[in-house]
């Protein structure tokens, strides 16, 4: 039978690009897997999607959809290599950017601390003569011709993008737009970004910050989408490209040449919607996701199956309030670095990266890394990538023994453990604060590990945390490509009232009639039935005088919108108060489904002999465990710990006291066995 | 287990760091005052079982907090349950050093047995006084700054005594805001309370108790290893000065002695500092201020390290003389100290410069400013807090148009929604940066249409007769002044520590502040880093030229004209204060 109504997803790593073909009907799916091309990361891409449909034995023409996770924005701003970019502000406030909050920031030390260079220097920083008062009244008219001077200024200065961001423009957007129509003429070829396009909300620091970055990275985006679109074109493909957004949404080539900023933080947001679908076919809606990558961790958490988002975000040294999945970074993965300053020994920030990469890896890395600790316990097999990398323990054990066992005094086995009950410390730290944040005790949620080293990491954090289930989902390593694949299109519409007050039905439901329209026309835009559409109405709302909103359900009344605020606001920290409440900003987040492929079932099968016995140095002494292959594990098996379980692109670690069950959809579930 | 292996304590000390994370978090999400949500003037720390600070926060500028709550409430009386709670600056010996700030402080009980404080600390808008906000430069006594409270059991086992927070609220022109700030903090306390129940049941109260002293060790040892690198065998001395008290009486001067015995006994004395003054400028400094300042500096930007109370017990001897500035006498007013704190920190600085070390240049103490009047028949009060430059450290600049640690600006749109003001200026104070190798950070211009009907204005600068000096070739800062209706006819200068100045409608007011002083000679500055600090606004051409010796034209350095100019190089000396001197007296 031919194959009918494909998907094509594609994640683009540093290292490899991933690509999965799935048949819609069946579930079934092919994966393929190629070295990354980043000079020109659409290469790779078309690459490897052919060699995922040769295997499927499809043609590019078969494809229904194109999928596609993106790092290119990401990059950009973490490498600070944006296009070169120029502010336009109103005049007065040249400095606002250098200036930022004026502080040094509460975790830093005031006398060595030195603020971070801007993306754009005040020299790109050119005022143009105008002023909206609060509230959104012209107070000072736009003179055209300030603008004409600050075009030429841009020629001058050889600026590739241009970004405006104009105080109060929230409230009043005609200057903005009126600015960036004239720069657009008079700058053929210049990506021109107007706040309002981008972030309509009040803080002119962070408003600019976010339009700046938006537009720094507008360029090679742009040009990056519109290569990639011709070049499915020309491989046959007709099917629509969806690229997946830092709010666990996708959104079609328009939206994102729009603000491509909103892609951000696609890889990680990718993974966690990866990590929810897998969850969900597990009935677990209430989860405590952490990606263990080379040099970090990102830590979330769902609640109902709701992933939530937040604006207080960040892109590396920079706040960002786009609406992205609420995520935590810290800086502990397998790649972290062990030291020793003064007698204390600290993991990370700093990682050994790829190159050198850990001792272990045999490429001249001297330093005592989380995944040395892992070799010299014995949690990882002599070679990983199905026998592509090999270990080396000497080399981590010599690392372990000269960086941190010999100036602690401890043996090699209590230094490893000790490195990471650190780097598990650092990562438990960032998941209370996570779930305190948002009201919620973690123990009443299930780990879901994932990434290269999660699986690694997860029960030991679950321990540390007091949860008593964790799951690792099918294919750790390549979470992202199931996360595209159960992606919905979604895309957020906000304003901010020009002056916050006590909610009033009738203009707030004006302004969320005004906003599902704007939803109605991007539905159209990305072409989703109508059936598909929804749209869910929020309201972001504060005690007068708060500085930070919490959103509840907008049901067309206030008075619900009220009490849904103090019950949340008693929820989230413990008390509430009679004072008068506001209402801040109004939302609609549109979500256009897509179609849900039947997930494929593993077969049952006996339970496969270990494929070797190796020591490992759990806590509780060293114990002879059983490694076992992931692949010859069927539906419905149980056993308990320790075990290994290895797989292509993770290992496993099941300590004693746990009990591992392989669900049908291919997860692997372990639950904690308590002591009687 | 009673000992705590270094991995535990790197894991313990994590698990607090992120429980203030928590408190900070809830603290800031749900209070209700500008002066702590959006300025964020708040802080959090962590004491051990008999209440010796063991993490705190990154600011020098906490003393004893537990020790005036035991004087009142012996510490083997306290319970599970209890909530303590004061502002009393003379009460406390300077552990909080001015009536705004309320700090509330809670034990940690793991079995009945006491493990642990945790402290929330805040500065609270207005709880009484002579005028709205309760500081004002005309204060002549503390009454004259609000409301009082002595160490006080606010909570006793789990019961509030409520009448005592409706007293403090009835105080306070805007009792909706004090209660709203005093439910966010007293939740953020609660919460770190039970964070810390938590890491004392997961790790058990001795193995905590070791950690902490273990804590508070290392920085004691890490500054007394320092205090013997930097300060060779007899005693340095270092002066700085404020300009005024605001009522007459100035300039005072700030007198330190630092004496390192031949047995390495460290001694700080303070005496010889000059006599507490009318205005409220006095500092009731707290002894454990100059080792806390000493170890913040000396640990670096070191994340592995604390800022606890291991500094203050470096030192064996702080001397202070009672009636001094730094030591005055219960009811001298105390609201302003601000400035005299943050020349304390600059001394201090000096001191270990003298010494041949390397510490920043001397800041420009930040300024503050309130305007209180009507707008459509209701009153308001706009406080706001300007950022200044930073002095320069041995290796970069000092920082550009910072206030303080972790307190943050009133954003522009914020402020002209909240106040009836309007912003026209808010930006950069060119050439306030002292000219040096390493530029001295520049101070802010923010200028305010006033669209009040009536207004007046208190205001705070420092450093106008006396800017922040520069070392080591170095210049001092560039000095702060506030105008009202600049290039009109109605121009006037303003005292700069001054109320009562009445604003009207449509008047503008701009304050321009100070910079922090540079180091090294400015001749040595790479023409590059001049020339992009012309490009980006903080040096003029002209000041290139007369400050750098760099001759700009065109956007370029003219390499021939800069080798000329700066062919001749004035004769440098230790510091520089408008000009150069060996010494600072």
């Amino acid at each position: 039978m031919p194959l009918s109504d494909l998907t094509v997803a594609i994640d683009i790593g540093g290292t490899f690009t991933d690509v999965t073909v799935q048949e819609l009907a069946t579930g079934q799916s092919w994966r393929a897997k190629t070295p990354s091309t980043p000079s020109d990361p659409s290469l790779a891409f078309i690459t490897g999607m052919n060699l995922a449909l040769a295997q499927a034995g499809a043609t590019a023409a078969s494809l229904e959809r194109v999928l596609h996770g993106t790092t290119v924005a990401t990059n950009l701003i973490l490498e600070g290599k944006g296009a070169t970019t120029a502010l336009i502000t109103t005049a007065g406030f040249r400095h606002v950017l250098d200036i930022g909050r004026q502080d040094i920031p509460r975790r830093a030390n005031l006398y060595t601390w030195q603020k971070p260079r801007r993306p754009v220097p005040a020299s790109r920083v050119l005022e143009v003569t105008e002023r909206v008062a609060a509230g959104g009244e012209i107070h000072t008219p736009l003179d055209e011709d300030s603008v004409a001077v600050a075009a030429n200024e841009c020629r001058r200065l050889g600026v590739q993008a241009v970004a405006i961001c104009l105080l109060h423009s929230f409230a009043n957007p005609s200057h903005e737009r009126r600015v960036a129509e004239l720069l657009r003429a008079a700058l053929p070829g210049v990506a021109v970004t107007a706040s309002i396009d981008v972030l309509p909300v009040v803080r002119e620091y962070e408003r600019s910050l976010a339009v700046i970055l938006n537009a720094s990275v507008m360029p090679s985006v742009s040009v990056y989408v519109a290569r990639l679109a011709e070049r499915l074109r020309a491989e046959g493909v007709q099917a629509p490209l969806l690229l997946m957004q830092s709010n666990g949404g996708v959104a079609g080539v328009a939206t994102i040449q729009r603000a491509p900023a909103l892609t951000a933080l696609s890889g990680p947001a990718a993974g966690v919607v990866g990590a929810r679908a897998v969850a969900r076919l597990c009935d677990v809606g209430d989860l405590i996701t952490v990606d263990i990558g080379g040099t970090s961790a990102d830590i979330c958490l769902i609640k109902n199956g709701q992933i939530g988002l937040t604006q207080h975000g960040r892109v590396g040294e920079w706040p960002l309030p786009l609406p992205m999945v609420d995520m935590v970074t810290v800086g502990a993965g397998g790649g972290s670095i062990a030291h020793i300053t003064r007698g204390a020994l600290s993991v990370g920030p700093a990682s050994a990266g790829a190159e050198p990469g850990p001792a272990c890896y045999g490429h001249g890395g001297k330093m005592a890394t989380v995944t040395d600790a892992h070799v010299v316990l014995g949690h990882l097999p002599p070679s990983l990538l199905g026998g592509k990398m090999r270990l080396d323990p000497e080399r981590a054990a010599d690392a372990i023994r000269r960086e941190v066992a010999e100036p602690l005094g401890l043996s090699l086995h209590d230094a490893a453990r000790g490195i990471l009950a650190i780097a598990d410390s650092n990562m438990v730290g960032a998941i209370r604060v996570v779930s305190v944040e948002r009201g919620h005790d973690p123990r009443d949620f299930t780990l879901v590990p994932f990434g290269g080293a999660g699986p690694l990491h997860g029960v030991a954090l679950a321990e540390l945390l007091g949860i008593t289930s964790v799951l690792v989902p099918p294919a750790p390593g390549v979470l992202c490509a199931e996360g595209l694949l159960t992606a919905d299109l979604r895309a957020e519409f906000h304003r901010t009232l020009p002056r916050a007050g006590a909610p009033d039905d009738d203009p707030a439901n004006a302004l969320v009639a005004t906003l599902r329209d704007d939803a109605e026309e991007w539905f159209n835009l990305e072409h989703v039935p109508p059936e598909d559409r929804s749209c869910r109405d929020v309201a972001l709302m504060r005690y007068r005088g708060q500085g930070s909103e919490l959103d509840v359900p907008w049901t067309g009344r206030s008075i619900e919108a009220i009490a849904a605020f103090h019950a949340r606001h008693q929820a989230l920290y413990g008390f509430a108060m009679d004072s008068a409440v506001e209402l801040v900003t109004l939302r609609v987040e549109a979500t256009g489904r897509m179609p849900v492929s039947s997930a494929p079932i593993l077969n049952a099968l006996p339970m496969p002999p270990p494929t070797e016995t190796r020591v490992v140095h759990f806590r509780q002494g060293s114990i002879d465990t059983p490694t076992y292959d992931r692949d010859r594990l069927g539906a419905g098996t149980v056993f308990s710990g320790p075990a290994i379980i290895t797989q292509l692109d993770a290992t496993t670690l099941i300590p004693p006291g746990w009990q591992a069950t392989v669900h049908p959809s291919g997860a692997l579930l372990l639950k904690h066995i308590p002591t009687p | 287990m009673t000992h705590c292996d270094p991995i535990t304590l790197e894991i313990i000390r994590g698990a607090i760091r992120a429980a203030q994370s928590e408190m900070e978090a809830l603290l800031e999400r749900t209070a209700i005052s500008a002066f702590i949500r959006e300025k964020k003037d708040f802080y959090t720390a962590l004491f051990d079982a008999q209440g010796v600070m063991a993490v705190g926060s990154n600011v020098p500028i906490f003393g004893d907090i537990c020790g005036p709550v035991f004087k009142h409430f012996p510490i083997e009386t306290i319970k599970p349950g209890d909530l303590y709670w004061y502002n009393d600056c003379y009460g406390s010996a300077g552990a909080v050093s001015h009536s705004n700030d309320q700090v509330f402080l809670a034990p940690v009980f793991h079995n009945g047995e006491r493990c642990a404080f945790v402290m929330g600390w805040a500065h609270f808008s207005d709880v009484g006084g002579l005028r709205p906000g309760s500081i004002s430069p005309d204060a002549t006594d503390i009454f004259q700054e609000g409301i009082i409270i002595p160490p006080t059991k606010l909570v006793d086992q789990g019961v509030t005594n409520t009448a005592c927070l409706e007293i403090f609220y009835r105080n306070s022109r805007y009792p909706d805001t004090c209660r709203g700030d005093t439910r966010a903090l007293m939740a953020s306390v609660a919460l770190g309370a039970q964070r810390m129940a938590e890491i004392a049941d997961r790790f058990s109260p001795v193995v905590l108790a070791d950690a902490l002293a273990q804590l508070l060790r290392r920085t004691e040892d890490l500054v007394r290893q320092r205090l013997r690198e930097t300060f060779p065998v007899g005693t340095h001395r270092f002066t700085d000065v404020i300009d005024s008290d605001g009522q007459g009486t100035g300039p005072v001067h700030i007198r330190f002695a630092l004496t390192r015995t031949p047995d390495d006994r460290f001694i700080f004395d303070a005496s010889e500092t000059d006599d507490q003054v009318r205005g409220p400028v006095n500092y009731l400094m707290n002894r454990d201020v100059p080792g806390t300042a000493f170890a913040l500096y000396f640990l670096g930007g070191d994340p592995s390290q604390v800022c606890n109370a291991g500094g203050a017990r470096a030192f064996d001897e702080i001397i202070l003389r009672e009636g001094s500035l730094l030591r005055p006498r219960f009811p001298a007013p105390l609201g302003m100290r601000g400035m005299t704190m943050m020349r304390v920190l600059a001394a201090l600085n000096g001191l270990i410069n003298v010494a041949g070390g390397k510490a920043p240049a001397a800041h420009a103490a930040y300024v503050i400013l309130f305007v209180r009047g009507m707008a459509n028949e209701n009153s308001f009060l706009l406080s706001d807090g300007l950022g200044v430059g930073y002095g320069a450290r041995p290796n970069a600049d000092g920082i550009d148009s910072v206030y303080f640690v972790a307190q943050e600006n009133y954003p522009v749109e914020f402020l002209e929604l909240a106040y009836p003001v309007r912003l026209t200026t808010y930006g950069i104070h060119r050439d306030s940066g002292g000219a040096g190798e390493f530029r001295g950070g520049c101070g802010i211009v923010r200028e305010y249409e006033i669209l009040a009907d009536t207004g007046t204005l208190a205001i705070r600068i420092d450093s106008v007769q006396n800017p922040p000096w520069g070392t080591e070739g170095g210049k001092s800062g560039g000095t702060a002044r506030c105008v009202v209706n600049p290039g009109r006819n109605s121009e006037r200068v303003l005292a700069p520590l001054s109320d009562g100045n009445e604003l009207r409608h449509g008047d503008i007011l701009r304050i321009e502040t100070g910079g922090g002083g540079g180091r090294g000679d400015p001749f040595d500055r790479d023409p590059e880093r001049v020339l992009r600090d012309v490009a980006e606004g903080y040096v003029s051409i002209d000041a290139a030229l007369s400050q750098y010796g760099v001759v700009i034209a065109d956007d370029e350095i003219d390499l021939a004209a800069t080798r000329e100019a700066r062919a001749v190089r004035p004769l440098i000396r230790a510091f520089h204060r408008r000009e150069y001197v060996d010494a600072l007296v």
